[in-house]
């Protein structure tokens, strides 16, 4: 079958072996490569909650020519480098789809324990020499991983220079030798896959018109906030481990010193926020990652922020819930934590963007917001959009300001000066340690203007209103997508409404309804605190009904939207640890669209 | 050695301050202490102490959680930080490691620091952040009007502990020692010129400095901590202790059946600012 | 084991005796086990429609017996892209080529037969090109091109069957007779002209005259195969395939003590020598009573038929394959050839 120009393409590979089969590897090599080819890639990888050993990985990776936005509940091909942990999903491979698995066993396995014994009779079978091939170009069997990419890319016409680049890349630090090898067994496994005789009906296509890109490239949720942290100039970092933010601090602990930044590992993370905000006290970008315990931990210090005024920027990214809950698997069910942890009214800013993109945006953006309002701002991630990859476009021109904080005026008098002034924004000129005669002291206890404690009643209502109103502007901060509406415009008949990674199910989701004829949109909202109550109403004013998927048991978002705007909506709840099923959002759609017919012909 | 054993007031002090015009130290909020509280000689001393060592207030900040002692940071013309019960330690090390060339004091009681602080001690300790920690040790909590602190003595008889504290005391000087504290010392409020002498040389230390002050609690302690005991009981450390002996310092720690002031234990090495620099360093080199 | 069990049903190879025998074994023994063996990575497939590849543009699946829902709903279970390196009738176990065993009750050899190719041209056997799967059969269709060459060697009848469907669609074809032509129908000597006229009349060049005395490879832009003939005369060709009869594949029944001639033996019940072993398909040799010997049965309705009476026999049944039958080739009304091993669909 010859490769058209015009075919699309969107091929999802999931990659499935035991830690230290070189999973993530390959998984990291084919999307690297494919991003390289122009393609669009969305990949996510699951690891082992052990800390070695034989665990299961997968790496999962939708290759398309055109924007998608998340994981197809179905894959087109499974590889198997393990197959007791690949067995369970090979019931994830598509009608026609293949499974690609070691053919040539190191011993005898047991009656039923290969995975070409579980293939659905609509599955292909390629069974490969892995092993052999590994032994017989590089004298070793660990490269199995790379015959098996190899044979992939042989399989699907994928562009072989793009991998031999990637691969020159990912092992030049290393040895030439090394190198060398690695790109020969790639080789190997790409001449076998170009010589089976193919059943499977899809094929890379064009890449989009984009052609090969150098600028595309491939980077985790995580990794994006990374970038937007040091394109907006982060100063310190003060952290403590926890899956899945740990990747965030390990990033950051081998750029930021690079740049004159400073990163510490912190006792706890009290100790991380504390010293955050500490950092952030003295004019200091500054900022600290964690997930959901970590962030309870932090409550405290959230409230601190608030009261006395200080910038400080929280990455939290969202696993299984509550206590230590699932520490590798993904969950939504941190939002009411991110919103309404703290004690008294201690409202801050929370973002949570939907894609990698977003994440970089998100980031940078957060250290300015975090100045401008003089509040702690959390940026809200799940372990689903912290891991997951897609291959992006940053932007030529670092899009964040420098500096962003209000300071006093220059011919101001110093002995006048107050820290927590009231102004008509609510926003008070601050001065930082440095700047002369401008001492004072911020304090979580409530203050007057001046920062002396006091609970007059007239002092404590109107600072409690500060610290709200001068909040608002930031729903119309530059620069930064705070909601977005997509799909039909004007009435329709079911508007989904989403938040963070689900968003991509989501607008899946839509795309499909609509194309089955259903009046379909969805919204996103970006900014949860303080949440864009106007833009989300007028939304569900256009809406016969709206749907609220997210990964959590509660209804978080939905509630929170609920109790906002006074309207109901329809809940869709998931807490399998894994992102939601396109499929399962575009029943209810079909189910409410019926629904909304039914209304209509009444 | 100044013996001080009536309470000193409020208004006496004011007019004491007001008197030497060494206002430039001191804020215009008055101390909310007890009078004749333990903590006027301390801010008294830190102010001494600055002056003294000619720090600008606008390059201080005095870091602070909760208690009694850490109202303190209200009661100075520098910049302040009051934060949280316990977490005085991490945010100057914040402030410290996001700005180093601000001299940072850090001020707190006995129950914030080793009750819900213990935590951070340690670590403050052995990355040997370069700041000076005045620890104000009255054996009590008096924000909350008297319970039991970690540093309370036993059978204290308390609003927590009627039938008396049965809980062992804390060991701050051995902790400290033990956690790498590259300077500690104690000292007593009712010695306000060796507490000052005490004041400077922490902050004047390049590294952790550990500054325990015993304190007495005028209104929550009548019977343990009071001036009359810690007058009795107070000492000077031999002149032959030698503060550079590790060992030495651990023994003089131990001593539990009087108090001894002075400087247990002082050396020098690399603070975390110094280790971060390296570190970029490094990464330059790297990269 | 208990008397209780359940049946497992292994049934090597998945081509019309296999499954044929599944279906069967299915509808007579609802809550056993099935499990077919097969070398390729399809699903069964018809291979006597295999010449139709020349004639469709339609992929693989047209040439699907069941579609792959068949085998969820009838519960038979399809392992694939793998093959049986040999047999432990004593435990009943067959070892497959990726070193997984798979234990059986009952077993059914249904393996068929692979190309035959004589002695005289085994050397140049990496130039014939084979067609015994819809893989081979594709990458021939894709190799000759529109009104391309083919040479037949041989002309046996499932080779001439794909010859006249070459023809309808304007390729040109010629078989090089030697003795296997009209194989495996007995033609008489007197008859034999007048069938090859009939098939010159049908558009195939027909060669019996002449011998091969090499086949050589095409040059750049030449066409991919010459042909040498033994007077000197050279043709060239797209392709060339070698149609002369079946060989069963059963090498991996060595040293399985089951009794072999070319075919596994079997009685006209089609049970071999292990009374748990059953054989259909080309690769039997079934007991003639009127001939007094073992002998073929081709075709796909007898191939189809031996794997319901081995289905049968297999759940108790006691049916026999009828060992006489009409094998004449005849001449149709149309002036064309036809033959009762043309008989399917």
């Amino acid at each position: 079958m010859a490769r058209t120009a015009k075919q699309r393409t969107d091929i999802q590979i999931a990659i499935c072996g035991s830690a230290g089969d070189g999973t993530i590897a390959a998984g990291d090599i084919l999307k690297q490569a494919m991003a390289k080819a122009g393609y669009n890639v969305i990949a996510f990888d699951v690891y082992p909650p052990e800390i070695r050993g034989f665990g299961k990985c997968i790496a999962r990776a939708r290759i398309t020519s055109e924007q998608v936005y998340s994981l197809k509940s179905e894959s087109d091909c499974l590889i198997s480098l393990n197959d007791s942990h690949a067995i369970p999903h090979v019931s994830e491979v598509c009608k026609f789809g293949t499974v690609i698995y070691e053919d040539t066993p190191v011993s005898t396995v047991e009656e039923g324990a290969h995975v070409s014994s579980h293939l659905a009779p609509a599955h292909l079978p390629y069974g490969v020499a892995f092993r052999e091939i590994s032994e017989r170009i590089t004298s070793s069997a660990r490269s199995r991983n790379i015959v098996a990419v190899g044979y992939l890319a042989g399989l699907y016409d994928m562009p072989a220079d793009v991998f031999h680049e990637v691969i020159s890349g990912k092992f030049a630090s290393k040895s030439k030798e090394l190198a060398d090898s690695v790109r020969a067994a790639f080789d190997a496994g790409f001449q076998a896959g170009v010589d089976t005789f193919r059943l499977h009906f899809d094929r890379m296509g064009a890449a989009g018109g984009r052609g090969k890109q150098t600028d595309l490239v491939m980077m985790s949720g995580n990794a994006a906030i990374v970038r937007g942290c040091l394109d907006a100039g982060i100063d310190t970092f003060f952290g403590y481990p926890i899956t899945p933010a740990t990747t965030i601090m390990e990033m950051l602990a081998r750029e930021m010193p690079k740049r004159g930044g400073r990163l510490l590992q912190t006792e706890d993370e009290i100790s991380a926020i504390a010293a955050t905000i500490g950092a952030g006290y003295t004019g200091a970008r500054a900022a600290t990652a964690t997930s959901g315990p970590g962030l309870a931990l932090m409550a405290e210090m959230m409230g601190l922020g608030a009261m006395a005024e200080v910038p400080a920027v929280a990455f939290v990214s969202q696993r299984g819930g509550p206590s230590t809950g699932m520490p590798t698997k993904t969950e939504q069910s941190d939002l009411n934590l991110a919103v309404f942890g703290v004690a008294g009214d201690g409202q801050r800013i929370v973002l949570a963007p939907t894609n990698v993109e977003g994440c970089y945006k998100c980031a940078g953006k957060a250290f300015e917001m975090a100045e401008a309002f003089q509040t702690p701002v959390i940026v809200l991630l799940d372990l689903y959009l912290s891991n997951r990859y897609e291959a992006v476009q940053l932007p030529v021109k670092n899009p964040f300001a420098e500096n962003c904080s209000k300071a006093p005026r220059k011919n101001a008098s110093p002995a006048e000066y107050s820290r927590y002034k009231l102004t008509s924004d609510g926003v008070s000129p601050r001065a930082i340690p440095g700047e002369t005669g401008r001492m004072h002291t911020v304090t979580g206890l409530e203050h007057d203007e001046r920062g002396k404690p006091s609970d007059q009643p007239r002092i404590h209502h109107a600072m409690s209103g500060k610290r709200h109103q001068k909040l608002l502007p930031a729903l119309k901060h530059p620069g930064i997508t705070i909601s977005k509406r997509f799909g039909d415009k004007g009435a329709v008949d079911v508007g989904v409404l989403g938040w963070g990674s689900t968003f991509g199910e989501i607008l899946e989701a839509m795309i499909e309804a609509r194309k089955e004829g259903i009046r379909c949109a969805a919204m996103k909202v970006v900014m949860l605190s303080p949440l864009p109550v106007g833009p989300v109403k007028a939304f569900m004013d256009d809406c016969n009904e709206v749907l609220v998927p997210e990964l959590n048991y509660e209804a978080q978002f939905a509630s929170l939207v609920t109790g906002a705007t006074g309207r109901s909506v329809h809940r869709l709840n998931r807490v399998r640890g894994t992102p939601m099923s396109v499929g399962e959002i575009l029943d209810q759609i079909r189910h409410l669209a019926g629904q909304s017919g039914k209304i209509a012909a009444e | 050695m100044m013996n001080v054993s009536t309470p000193v007031y409020l208004e006496d002090k004011l007019e004491e301050v007001e008197r030497s015009g060494k206002l430039e130290y001191r804020s215009g909020t008055l101390p909310t202490w007890c009078p004749g509280c333990g903590y006027f000689s301390i801010s008294e001393g830190v102010g001494k102490a600055m002056t003294e060592l000619g720090l600008d207030q606008k390059d201080t900040v005095c870091v602070s959680g909760i208690g009694c002692a850490s109202r303190f940071p209200f009661f100075m013309n520098t910049y302040g930080f009051h934060s949280l019960h316990g977490r005085a330690l991490p945010v100057a090390t914040g402030i410290k490691v996001a700005n180093d060339d601000l001299t940072v004091v850090v001020v707190g009681g006995d129950g914030d620091a080793f009750a819900i602080g213990g935590g951070h001690i340690p670590h403050a300790a052995r990355r040997n952040v370069d700041i000076t920690y005045i620890l104000f040790d009255n054996g009590v909590y008096g924000l909350t009007k008297g319970q039991t602190s970690p540093t309370s003595v036993l059978g204290f008889k308390t609003t927590t502990t009627p039938y008396l504290n049965f809980d062992q005391p804390l060991n701050p000087l051995m902790m400290l020692l033990s956690y790498g504290a590259s300077w500690v010392a104690q000292a007593y409020a009712g010695e306000p010129h060796h507490l000052t002498e005490m004041i400077k040389a922490a902050i004047d230390h390049r590294g952790f400095s550990y500054l325990h002050v015993l304190s007495p609690c005028v209104t929550f302690d009548k019977t343990s901590m009071t001036y009359k005991n810690l007058d009795m009981s107070v000492h000077p450390l031999p002149d032959d202790h030698d503060a550079s002996d590790f060992s030495a310092a651990m023994t003089a720690a131990q001593t539990t059946d009087h108090h001894q002031i002075g400087v247990y234990f002082s050396s020098e090495r690399p603070t975390l600012s110094d280790g971060l620099d390296e570190i970029s360093e490094r990464a330059k080199q790297t990269a | 084991m208990t008397m209780t069990m359940t049946e497992h049903y292994v049934i090597i190879g998945n081509g019309v005796a296999g499954s044929e025998a599944a279906r069967h074994l299915r509808q007579r023994d609802g809550d056993s086990r099935i499990t077919m063996v097969s070398a390729g990575k399809l699903l069964s497939i018809n291979r006597y429609e295999l010449p139709k590849i020349f004639s469709t543009s339609a992929d693989w699946r047209d040439f699907l017996l069941h579609p792959p829902e068949y085998y969820d709903e009838q519960n038979i279970s399809v392992r694939r892209n793998t093959w049986v390196s040999h047999v432990d009738p004593a435990n009943k176990l067959l070892m497959l080529h990726h070193r997984e065993p798979l234990s059986y009750t009952k077993l059914l050899i249904a393996s068929g037969g692979g190309r035959y190719i004589p002695e005289s041209l085994n050397q140049f056997k990496d130039l014939i090109a084979k067609f015994g799967t819809y893989e081979e059969a594709k990458s021939v269709s894709d190799a000759l091109p529109k009104r391309g060459h083919m040479v037949m060697l041989g002309g046996d009848m499932i080779g001439l069957d794909l010859a006249r469907s070459l023809v309808r669609n304007g390729y040109k074809v010629t078989v090089i007779g030697e003795g296997h032509l009209f194989w495996p129908h007995r033609v008489e000597a007197d008859e034999r002209q007048q069938f090859i006229a009939v098939l010159q009349g049908m558009g195939i060049n027909v060669r019996t005259d002449v011998g091969i005395t090499s086949i050589k490879e095409g040059g750049r832009n030449k066409p991919e195969r010459h042909i040498v003939l033994d007077n000197d005369e050279v043709i060239d060709a797209d392709v060339v395939l070698s149609f002369c009869g079946l060989m069963p594949s059963l090498a991996f029944m060595a040293g399985a003590g089951v009794d072999i001639e070319r075919g596994v033996l079997v009685n006209p019940q089609l049970r071999s020598t292990d009374k748990s072993i059953w054989a259909a398909g080309d690769v039997c040799q079934i007991w003639s009573p009127e001939e007094n010997q073992y002998r073929f049965f081709y075709g796909w309705e007898n191939v189809k038929k031996m794997g319901k009476i081995a289905a049968f026999n297999m759940t108790g049944a006691d049916e026999s394959i009828d060992t006489v039958q009409n094998e004449k080739l005849v001449t149709t009304k149309s002036g064309e050839i036809d033959s009762p091993f043309w008989q399917y669909g």
